[in-house]
């Protein structure tokens, strides 16, 4: 069963590892990728010290009638083998604490050239706030289909620029949510009255989801956005885009309100 | 004053007057026991339902608010009445057994105490009603718990008030028991570790429940009365709440474990047949787990936007929970170590749980580094983490106690072929069940989802995951089966079918209504583990 269980583990491992270089461009996910492989490594490492000698004595001293009916009664302890299994777990526990600190520090400094929107949560969905004034709501979708409940229309899809740094100023209108954008493995909560930040780098273009990670009722579930990267020049076409935005902004509102009305004191 | 009656009856010969009016802590022992597996079948009954809806995407079978109905009170029941419940039925059966006691310090108290968790029993099943729904999780963290779409949110205040109270009462009389009831000779460093781990778990019970108390009491003033504790529209702060919740909630986990590295203790000595490896050091790993445990509470808040100095400090102080938590274990291994190892049920799931353990501990270390928790966060790897915890560590030795104490409770021996293949089941179930749940979490899924979009392996994941809840519960139920068999038809057990050397391996199975006919005289190098040399 253990051998099982470390060979999933292998598997696991082997399969982030690839997962891993598939992301290793975008922010933060590249610093969460170092800590990981370190992590990962480690506790294989600790799991196999530990559960090998675990089997050996499982095997070696098991009871035998006749011949091995009760253990060695003065082993009872070993001063030096417990100082080696304290000192060793807290030179490493101390390490990993350390390194997790420096990578940290990284990743909460956010580059000074970095694009700055603000993102507003709700009971369901994500309002996304550009410098210009600029807005783009996503919403929840109640169908029971799960392909349909997790489409987003073109105007409810926000747009960022790839390989640029961009900070997101976050809060929340009503209950507190969860910003996790899935590309770079980053969270951040978004609480009523207060404005917390994240910043995150996508190098690829592509859909890239949104989830809400913080439990906020009915449809947590189903509050997703899908943020568009694109290039640097596209974004800057698609900000400046006024007629296209009052049309999708007015849409989006509408729906918006339709929504607070049918829910009826879904919000405080 | 009424006059002692000498009782011949076993416990169980008793009537139902007696039950209910009971102040003896056999009985209550086992009123808590059968209480905690009602309520641990009743949640997860209701995981079952949720795996039954996540089985496919989309929408099938519940309503999103009966998911999250589930959700809460799965939480709910299987942390307060399963994992912290569960050694009430321990502590109240074994510790004036284990110390040579007539009965704990305060028996009225005591029944007191059973009889408010009953109350919160009750409460839990008025949740059932619909329209009396709770739908804010068993965190409840405001404004969303004081929000009309949370349920009714003072039953869920009026859970925690109950049960809490409860901890409280069953804190002092056995910390009182323990440290004043004891026999002669037995003293600090050569009592069980179940006794160290019962009562390190009682003192963070005694310490940490007025935090989470007072939280959920101002939770209850917001949403009823019109105060903004928790209000920022009127200066509040949504985020005390979780300061406060987490306060008692992160040493609560600790609540849970530590009587299962007592019991893990005292099975592993016993069939290894020799005295624990190191048991001062375990003692001091005990310890020293509760204390550092009270310092830890902000990795839950990593991302909840407290200061980052704090994450930074705190972090420092959950890692180093590692290396007490380290100690024990490599204590285990030497345990083995020139021992004479039989694998009887408990043995096996005693084993099972250390090495399930060992994942859990391993998964929960990055857990303490805040570059690591922001990728993972309120994901489906943190829910992995702590199943594997509460779920494999403590259930397992929960389990593995039920079957190394079942011949002194009843009597009787249980069937030892169905016992160890309900561990087997069991073990295979919770890994099928549980380690997806780790691989889905670090592709980023998040927690406490009623339905998910088809992406990377999530629907393949999903999957495994369901029919592994469903192995799990049928060795779940092999092993009450098992139970109950051994309750009704097992053999007549001796005394000391283990060999083991503690006290209350030396009263007949099962003990007389007044224990020990006199207070029990243990030898002058008494070790409670291994092997009996009588």
């Amino acid at each position: 069963m253990t051998r099982f269980m470390l060979g999933i583990l292998g598997f696991a491992a082997l399969s982030l590892a690839e997962e891993a270089s598939a992301s290793a461009k975008n922010m933060p996910a590249a610093l969460w990728d170092q800590l990981n492989v370190i992590w990962l490594a480690l506790s294989v490492v600790i799991y196999l010290i530990v559960a090998v000698p675990s089997l050996i004595f499982m095997i070696k001293y098991r009871y035998k009638q006749g011949e091995r009916e009760f253990g060695d009664q003065e082993h009872e302890g070993h001063w030096g083998l417990e100082a080696l299994w304290t000192i060793v777990p807290l030179i490493i526990v101390i390490y990993l604490a350390t390194h997790g600190f420096a990578i940290f520090k990284e990743m909460r400094t956010v580059p000074k050239d970095a694009l700055e929107i603000k993102v507003t949560a709700f009971m369901w969905g994500w309002e996304f706030e550009y410098p210009n004034g600029k807005k783009v709501y996503a919403f929840f979708k109640q169908d029971k289909d799960p392909i349909k409940g997790y489409t987003a229309q073109e105007f409810e899809k926000p747009v960022l620029p790839v390989g640029k740094p961009i900070k997101v100023s976050l809060t929340s209108k009503d209950v507190i949510h969860a910003f996790y954008l899935r590309p770079a493995k980053v969270t951040q909560d978004a609480v009523p009255g207060r404005i917390t930040y994240v910043w995150f780098q996508v190098n690829e273009e592509g859909e890239y989801w949104v989830f809400c990670r913080e439990y906020c009722g009915t449809w947590h579930s189903r509050m997703f956005a899908k943020i568009k990267f694109v290039p640097e020049a596209e974004f800057n076409q698609w900000l400046g885009g006024q007629a296209e935005l009052d049309k999708s902004h007015r849409t989006s509102q509408l729906e918006h309100t339709n929504i607070y009305a049918t829910k009826g004191g879904a919000l405080q | 004053m009424r006059e002692a009656i000498h009782v011949e009856k076993p416990w169980f010969a008793a009537s139902l007057k007696e039950w209910i009016f009971t102040t003896d802590h056999k009985k209550i022992g086992i009123l808590y026991g059968v209480t905690s597996l009602i309520f641990f079948l009743v949640g997860g009954i209701m995981a079952l339902g949720m795996r039954v809806e996540l089985f496919n995407p989309g929408t099938q079978h519940v309503s999103p608010d009966t998911y999250n109905y589930f959700l809460t009170v799965h939480g709910a029941l299987m942390l307060l009445w399963w994992a912290i419940g569960i050694w009430g039925a321990f502590a109240n059966f074994l510790i004036p057994l284990m110390i040579g006691a007539r009965d704990v310090a305060f028996p009225r108290l005591n029944a007191l105490g059973y009889w408010t968790f009953f109350a919160a029993s009750v409460i839990a099943l008025i949740t059932l009603i619909p329209g009396n729904h709770i739908m804010q999780m068993w965190t409840g963290y405001p404004p969303y718990s004081a929000n009309p779409n949370s349920g009714v949110t003072a039953l869920f205040v009026f859970i925690w008030h109950l049960t809490g109270a409860a901890s409280i009462m069953g804190a002092i009389n056995f910390l009182t028991t323990v440290v004043r009831m004891r026999a002669p000779g037995i003293g600090f460093f050569n009592m069980n570790l179940f006794l160290h781990g019962i009562s390190s778990m009682n003192l963070i019970q005694l310490l940490g429940v007025p935090s989470i108390a007072g939280a959920v009491t101002m939770l209850f003033l917001d949403t009823y009365l019109g105060t903004n504790f928790f209000n920022p529209a009127k200066g509040g702060d949504p985020v005390l709440y979780q300061n406060l919740f987490w306060f008692y909630s992160h040493p609560a986990v600790y609540v849970m474990v530590l009587p299962a590295f007592g019991v893990i203790s005292e099975i592993v000595s016993t069939f290894a047949r020799k005295p624990i490896f190191g048991y001062k050091s375990m003692v001091i790993a005990i310890w020293a787990i509760a204390l550092v445990g009270f310092i830890v509470w902000t990795h839950h808040m990593f991302v909840s936007g407290i200061p980052d100095w704090v994450k930074i400090f705190m972090s420092y102080t959950t890692v180093l929970i590692g290396v007490p938590t380290g100690i024990k274990i490599f204590n285990w291994v030497g345990t083995l170590y020139r021992g004479a190892v039989l694998y009887k049920t408990p043995m096996l799931y005693a084993l099972g749980a250390i090495l399930m353990f060992l994942i859990g501990g391993l998964t929960g270390i990055p857990l303490g580094l805040p570059a690591f928790d922001v990728a993972v966060h309120d994901s489906y790897f943190v829910v992995g983490h702590f199943h594997y915890v509460l779920g494999m560590a403590v259930t397992l030795a929960a389990f593995g106690g039920f079957f190394y104490w079942w011949p002194k409770v009843t009597g009787r021996m249980y069937p030892e072929g169905l016992g160890k293949l309900s561990f087997w089941v069991i073990i295979i179930g919770s890994n099928v069940l549980y380690f997806p749940q780790l691989i889905v979490g670090l592709s980023g899924m998040p927690r406490r989802y009623y339905d998910y979009p088809v992406l990377g392996d999530w629907v393949t994941m999903h999957q495994i995951q369901t029919v592994g809840a469903f192995i799990l519960a049928f060795g779940v139920l092999l092993g009450i089966i098992a139970l109950i068999k051994g309750a009704i038809s097992g053999e007549k057990a001796p005394a000391n079918p283990w060999m083991g050397n503690s006290l209350e391996w030396r009263l007949p199975s099962p003990p007389p209504p007044h224990n020990f006919d006199e207070t029990p005289k243990v030898e002058k190098d008494y070790c409670p583990h291994g092997y009996c040399k009588f």
